[in-house]
């Protein structure tokens, strides 16, 4: 007789409880503590008296909703918000596409020199962000770059890349780069987790490769897909250092590009940490209703899907 | 209960042969996967290659020549880095594979701890609870650095060690790929067999469940580790004393040395080609783990 | 499920505001009494490279005899720099002494991070040009930091290829204009120089030496005039060459702009006397073949120059140790053997007037051998430095320049109203921070 699955049962129940007390804590202290302060800034803000010299010269006031109204209206910030969404398009499909095809090729039977490209499509995340404008600088700007040369020689049209369309490009190639190792990889072990029966039983049916691929393996790691897509959300709302990688390289990319590099030019540029703590509040809620949105339409999906 | 197949087992011979496609075709076909991660691999390798080809360039030699034609100032580019203010570099070297080893295995341990108590136990507020740690993820680390740095000087805490360290130690992402991994890999029927057979809790969690979790623990610990090794921001909010920088933060000295004096390029340029190293031999090491068979931890005695 | 959800936040945000409360309440440590008994500890922020050789002169020797021990601590730069210090003063762990640009002065004193140390090094002010020496007093009795370096800008061109083009070095803006557009007529594809947006402290320089004064105090409150004749005349001057393609557009300190110089692409640089160390790095190749004169005046005859940069050693208001930190201040930037030591190790060039023509100085740069009298043209030419006017929010100042003026430099659009647009972004910044701003 088969026993109903995860019954908490004689005893057990503060084992969860216990086992939660590590990330509990942690959470507590570096997350909520520090969120709840930020949010309690962006209530406040920094009156001046006088010239402003000297001691007494500044005290911190209530502020009401006036940081927020601020940043709703700022034309900086929204502008920052498109630019984003019309990154993201590009960027999410683009990187979660290739990682999906890299670890479903790595997964297959007939695959050769498999540990070699793993490793190889990984290492870009090794790469340190500090040398990455120099690396793009490099392959980017037409008077150094080798492909620009190689465009040169060959007679083509040379396109500035860090210029109006093609700069999304170029920033997005940098993402896409950067985070395709990451994704391929946790997709990667979500399929070697699958169980061998369930492709015994597929190739008894006489599925080919392919229709495995498609009809077996992605549902299975769905979850996977899920997470990775999840993270991708937040990553491209919250873009930093790809943008400010470019800035010192090309005239196209304003200190405020993203709506992230606002928030950091107000908090570490100006020092207003109060106007830069409502802007992010606002960033993390707009990431929140769009993740949050998707993963409950996914979990819909799924059950829709398990109770067919 | 069926015994557990192996990965590779080939399919019984006679019905699958019948819908194979002919040998040629399916050479072509094998050659796919292999060409695909092939180029892939190229993609992402050519960045890379710069850093190599540019960190055997000499100072002379970096803006001059063709970007991917080799330099000669290899020897003279480590050597010196190493003299660069009598060998700060390995202490930064050292810095870094201090927080990441130590950040990513505390790390790994809350992650495993609290992705198996989502997954495998059924209890009030557990959605509510990885919820919550998700959304915690949401605020940018940008915003949270200076309240973060406010609290820790309260412990007289900023400035050390610990400071780099406790904050990373929790990672939203980790709990929740532990939590899927915990869901795949530990079927409740052996938590519940080890339940009848008089195990406490905490026995069932380390003889039984945590071997079957190895290998996505090994996925949680490779990108803990990644992500404190390459992280700027904390660093350098917490850190004043450039002995216990980590190399994000020592390289970045290196390039800005201030307005008006040049950045030390080629010694950055060597410094991010060395500190590659660690990380390759890292990934190397863990991707044995991967081929572990996963149910092989199932297997009833 | 969402009852209970908005339970625990109404919990939590109740315990986190508790929370928040106390953290608030940590203010700034006061200061402490100027006792000093027994030795003293010092910690010091800086940038500037060999720093730790020069401050191992004082821990053997004046630091010995003291009993003042002072440890460098290296990490950021400028702005950054100055946000850490910003940071750090308000958990009240700011170090003893900090390293900051002239620019950064009105901010770090408006947050009451800086010291009066007037009482310690008073007697140091003769040693510094009044220009320099008003930096740091910002208008009032106090000194809030003893000057270290500056940056008097002067014109460097390629000497070799002015000849080969014909080229007299332009003595005034108007020549500078005419040379440009005499070597485009002769080569096309190469540039007298270009005009880049990433770098607000040469743009600031230039029209400092225009005679602007960006902000001006009138009783209680600030005056804002960056676009004022002063600065619109540069701002113009150096749109309409980049409007007619005159100079090239391109930003500076990229590998692009590093072969440029290397190639002879660019031909000529509009720089501060700490260029040979830039261009040592940048265009290794064309060493030698540079030469360097006075920056090209606005008025026939006139001699003036802006400065690029620059900083000076304050110390904090945290400190507890402020009088020992102001004699370590004062000696590093005045002390001969001092000077000399962050010549040699950092490069750096003193604003102490003596030391400019002393040591180190008195020999050209490496990269200048062809010129034997360098240093003693730029102690003239930094003897001419017009006066600069900072103010609470240069930042942000600087951060609207890069972006007005690198859209308007990309676009070869009208210069005027990228700089109408900084005088905007600024002027209501002060005022969002609660300034008081005359118009």
């Amino acid at each position: 007789m088969k026993l109903p699955a995860r019954r908490t049962s004689y005893g057990v129940k503060g084992a969860p409880y216990t086992f939660l007390i590590p990330a509990t804590l942690l959470f507590l202290l570096f997350f909520a503590l520090p969120i709840g302060y930020a949010v309690w800034l962006s209530f406040r803000k920094v009156r001046v008296s006088g010239l402003g010299l000297g001691a007494g010269a500044r005290e911190e006031v209530w502020a009401g909703l006036e940081n927020y109204t601020g940043a709703l209206s700022d034309s900086e910030l929204l502008n920052g918000a498109l630019r984003v969404l019309g990154y993201g398009c590009i960027v999410v499909p683009v990187m979660l596409g290739l990682a999906l095809l890299f670890a479903l090729m790595l997964d297959s039977e007939k695959v050769r020199l498999a540990p070699f490209t793993r490793l190889a499509i990984f290492l870009p995340y090794a790469v340190p962000g500090v040398v990455a404008a120099l690396l793009w600088g490099f392959l980017y700007l037409p008077d150094v770059s080798p492909f620009y040369f190689v465009l040169d020689r060959l007679g083509l049209p040379q396109p500035d890349l860090l210029d109006g369309g093609p700069l999304y490009l170029a920033l997005s190639n940098i993402a896409v780069w950067g985070g395709t190792g990451f994704n391929m990889i946790v997709i990667y072990t979500a399929l070697r987790a699958i169980p061998a029966e369930v492709y015994e039983a597929a190739k008894l049916d006489g599925a080919t490769p392919l229709q495995t691929a498609l009809r077996i393996k992605i549902p299975m790691v769905a979850p996977s897909l899920v997470l990775t897509f999840f993270f991708s959300i937040i990553a491209t709302l919250q873009v930093f250092s790809e943008p400010t990688t470019l800035k010192p390289l090309t005239n196209s990319v304003a200190t405020t590009w993203s709506p992230l590099m606002k928030v950091y030019q107000d908090a570490f540029g100006k020092g207003d940490i109060h106007a830069a703590a409502a802007q992010a509040t606002l960033i993390a809620l707009a990431t929140l209703v769009l993740s949050f949105g998707f993963l409950r339409a996914a979990n819909r999906r799924n059950k829709q899907e398990a109770a067919r | 209960m069926s015994s557990p197949a192996l990965r590779e087992a080939e399919p019984s011979a006679g019905t699958a042969r019948e819908t194979a496609p002919g040998p040629g075709r399916r050479r072509r076909i094998a050659m796919v996967p292999t060409v695909t991660l092939l180029l892939g691999a190229l993609y992402c390798l050519l960045p890379v290659a710069w850093v190599v080809i540019a960190s055997t360039k000499s100072g002379a030699e970096l803006f001059s020549t063709f970007t991917f034609w080799p330099g000669t100032g290899f020897a003279d580019n480590v050597s010196d880095l190493n003299a660069y203010r009598d060998g700060v570099y390995w202490r930064w070297m050292g810095n870094s594979a201090l927080y990441a080893v130590l950040g990513a295995l505390l790390s790994t341990c809350v992650s495993a701890f609290s992705g198996y108590a989502l997954a495998v136990y059924r209890f009030r507020g557990r959605e509510t609870l990885f919820n919550v740690l998700l959304a915690g993820v949401l605020m940018p680390p940008v915003i949270l650095a200076i309240p973060q740095y406010l609290l820790l000087a309260k412990a007289d805490l900023t400035d050390s060690y610990l400071s780099v360290l406790l904050p990373q130690i929790l990672s939203p992402y980790g709990v929740y790929l532990a939590r899927i991994y915990a869901a795949a890999a530990v079927p409740a029927d052996v938590v519940e067999a080890g339940r009848m057979d008089g195990a406490g809790e905490w026995r069932i969690f380390s003889r039984v469940a945590l071997p079957m979790m190895v290998p996505g623990l090994v996925t949680v610990f490779l990108f803990q580790f990644v992500a404190i090794w390459n992280n700027f921001l904390l660093p350098y909010i917490m850190l004043s004393d450039d002995e216990k920088f980590p190399i994000t933060l020592g390289l970045h000295t290196l390039l800005e040395q201030g307005a008006n004096t040049p950045a030390l390029y080629t010694l950055v340029i060597t410094g991010a080609f060395l500190a590659v190293f660690p990380l390759v031999a890292l990934f190397l090491v863990v991707q044995r783990f991967w081929s572990l068979d996963l149910l092989s931890g199932a297997v009833k005695s | 499920m969402p009852y209970t959800k908005r339970r625990r936040l109404v919990s939590s945000a109740v315990a986190v505001t508790l929370g928040a409360t106390a953290l608030a309440a940590c203010g700034s440590s006061s200061d402490d009494g100027e006792a000093q008994s027994g030795p003293v500890s010092l910690t010091y922020w800086t940038w500037t490279p060999g720093m730790d050789k020069v401050v191992d002169l004082w821990n053997k020797g004046p630091g010995k005899k003291e009993q003042i021990t002072v440890t460098v601590k290296k990490q950021a730069s400028g702005d950054t720099l100055v946000t850490k210090i910003l940071t750090a003063h308000k958990a009240g762990k700011a170090p003893d002494l900090v390293q900051a640009e002239y620019q950064a002065l009105p901010t770090l004193v408006s947050n009451d991070a800086l010291a009066d140390i007037g009482g310690n090094v008073g007697d140091a002010r003769s040693k510094f040009a009044d220009g320099v020496w008003q930096q740091t007093t910002l208008g009032t009795d106090a000194v809030y930091a003893v000057p270290q370096d500056i940056g008097p800008m002067m014109f460097y061109y390629r000497e070799d290829l002015f000849e080969e083009y014909g080229l007299s070095v332009p003595a005034t803006w108007d020549e500078f204009a005419e040379t440009a557009r005499k070597l485009k007529k002769k080569a096309p594809d190469k540039d007298l120089t270009t005009f880049s947006a990433n770098d607000s402290g040469l743009f600031a320089g230039l029209a400092q030496q225009a005679g602007a004064r960006w902000w001006t105090t009138s009783g209680d409150k600030w005056k804002v005039g960056i676009n004022d004749a002063a600065t619109k005349k540069v701002a113009d001057f150096w749109g309409g060459l980049v409007a007619e393609g005159a100079v090239d557009n391109q930003p500076m300190y990229t590998p692009a702009w590093n072969k440029a110089l290397n190639t002879g692409k660019q031909i000529a640089w509009v720089s501060a006397v700490w260029a040979p160390g830039t261009l040592t790095t940048a265009a290794p190749d064309t060493k030698g073949k540079w030469a360097m004169a006075p920056l090209p005046q606005w008025d026939e005859g006139g001699s003036s120059t802006g400065s690029w940069g620059g900083s000076s050693t304050a110390v904090t208001t945290d400190s507890g140790n402020k009088a020992a930190a102001a004699k370590f201040a004062a000696w590093l930037n005045t002390d001969g053997e001092a000077l000399n030591a962050l010549a040699k190790e950092s490069g750096i060039y003193p604003a102490s007037t003596s030391a400019q023509l002393s040591g180190a100085f008195t020999t050209p740069p490496e990269y200048f051998s062809n010129q034997p009298d360098f240093y003693t043209k730029a102690a003239a030419i930094a003897e001419t430095t017009a006066p600069s006017a900072w103010g609470p929010n240069v930042n942000v100042a600087y951060t609207t320049f890069k972006d007005a003026f690198g859209a308007a430099a990309k676009n070869k659009s009208d210069f005027t109203a990228a700089l109408d647009t900084m005088q905007q972004d600024t002027v209501a910044d002060l005022k969002k921070q609660g300034f008081g701003v005359a118009e």
